[in-house]
């Protein structure tokens, strides 16, 4: 049974990281719903887990990725978390007229066709930069060296400028 | 002497740089660097716009739904049913198994009720297992178990399991454990004890060493060691010298 000192732990935790691992595992995944299980799946397993561990954060993305892969690899989502209220909460975007969602998908898709034309190691990069993970965090949930973290980041971002920009050009 | 571009990308983002007095006094003093840090800043500010794009809103949960999740489900009343008759069932078959150690302890104990003598104390074979201690980790894509000591008597029983991380658990008292993002030691110098591994299907690649020695891989799909898959999946491996 966790403590009572755990669970504000745990508290303030969630409400600092969940938000960052959600986005961060929308926008590799281009799953909404996905990402939301995933997240809760991951701060459930650490509630369980009874304790903090040393770097949470890169806890929580490893043990994310690996649900994510998981998941991916077998798509059986065995505990589906998001009650049918929630579920709009994910997707309940005001709805908004054709045209405005034609240019909105137009461009949504040219980030996401640049991102996915990146090598997996410089998207995840990329995308826990852009959420403002810490080097050490970036660097002990991709297992890189932390020195080289800022340039690695730099090069990701170039990566994905140049296949936004020219579509032909693959990094 | 410029700052390099790993310099420039800690600045930007508040990270510790090596000898920040002299970095910041060069900023101070060079424009080419603070136009390049200026940039870097806005080139960033671009790319995180465009990435917005693929923004969903996030899900209305919270702590303390998360939280409930978390804990054990209690069985409804008809598992529980369910539970206390299957116990019996197998209660029974264990009494009518010739030559069960259950029927002389069933009639020890009625005698005891009968104020004839004293219950038994369970035979070793019956007792309640001893208490378990153990560690988990999220295994890097190469991860390593070492058991320190090659011990006559002990064994480890490895099974693959559907969770994310490697878990390690014997008898308490008879390891301790350490762990980082690649390897997990195990200090079992002078335990007999069998030690229960799960490893996630999803690893990349697990070896299990005894004393620096490979006794089990598991290499994505492939599983190779010389101890054969047991009924129920699992491997009993020796961890004798």
């Amino acid at each position: 049974m966790a403590t009572a000192s755990f669970h504000d732990q745990f508290v303030a935790l969630f409400e600092r990281q969940f938000q960052k691992l959600y986005r961060y595992l929308d926008r590799l995944s281009g799953e909404p719903e996905l990402a939301a299980d995933v997240a809760q799946e991951a701060f459930i397993r650490l509630y369980r887990r009874g304790s903090l561990p040393d770097a949470p954060e890169a806890w929580l993305i490893s043990v994310a990725m690996n649900l994510f892969r998981n998941v991916k690899s077998s798509r059986s989502r065995r505990r589906w978390l998001l009650t049918p209220a929630r579920s709009e909460g994910v997707l309940g975007d005001p709805p908004p007229s054709p045209e405005q969602a034609a240019i909105a998908g137009e461009a949504r898709g040219k980030v996401r066709a640049a991102l996915d034309r990146l090598p997996e190691r410089e998207r995840r990069l990329l995308l826990l930069g852009a959420e403002g993970y810490s080097y050490r965090d970036i660097a002990a949930a991709l297992e890189l060296n932390e020195a080289s973290i800022g340039t690695l980041l730099a090069r990701a971002r170039r990566a994905f400028r140049e296949c936004y920009e020219d579509p032909s050009d693959a990094p | 002497m410029h700052l390099d571009q790993e310099q420039v990308q800690r600045l930007m983002h508040g990270e510790p740089v090596a000898d920040p007095h002299s970095v910041r006094q060069h900023l101070a003093s060079c424009t080419e660097c603070r136009e390049r840090l200026d940039a870097a800043g806005r080139d960033e500010a671009e790319v995180f716009a465009l990435l917005r794009q693929l923004d969903h809103r996030p899900p209305a949960t919270d702590a303390a739904a998360v939280a409930s999740q978390a804990r054990p489900i209690r069985p409804a009343w008809g598992q529980w049913a369910a539970g206390i008759l299957l116990l019996a069932g197998a209660a029974g078959v264990a009494y009518a198994v010739p030559g069960s150690p259950l029927r002389d302890w069933v009639r020890s104990v009625a005698a005891w009720i009968g104020g004839s003598e004293r219950p038994p104390a369970p035979a070793p074979g019956q007792t309640p297992g001893p208490a378990l201690a153990g560690i988990a980790a999220v295994p890097g894509p190469e991860f390593v178990i070492t058991f320190k000591s090659p011990e006559s008597g002990g064994h480890a029983r490895v099974s693959l399991s559907d969770g994310a991380e490697v878990s390690v658990r014997g008898p308490l008292g008879a390891a301790s454990y350490t762990s980082d993002a690649n390897r997990l030691v195990i200090d079992n110098q002078g335990s007999g004890a069998t030690f229960e591994i799960e490893i996630p299907r999803t690893a990349a690649r697990v070896e299990i060493r005894v004393a620096g020695k490979r006794i089990f891989l598991k290499d994505r799909a492939r599983v190779v060691t010389n101890a054969a898959e047991e009924i129920g999946g699992h491997y009993l491996l020796p961890l004798s010298p």
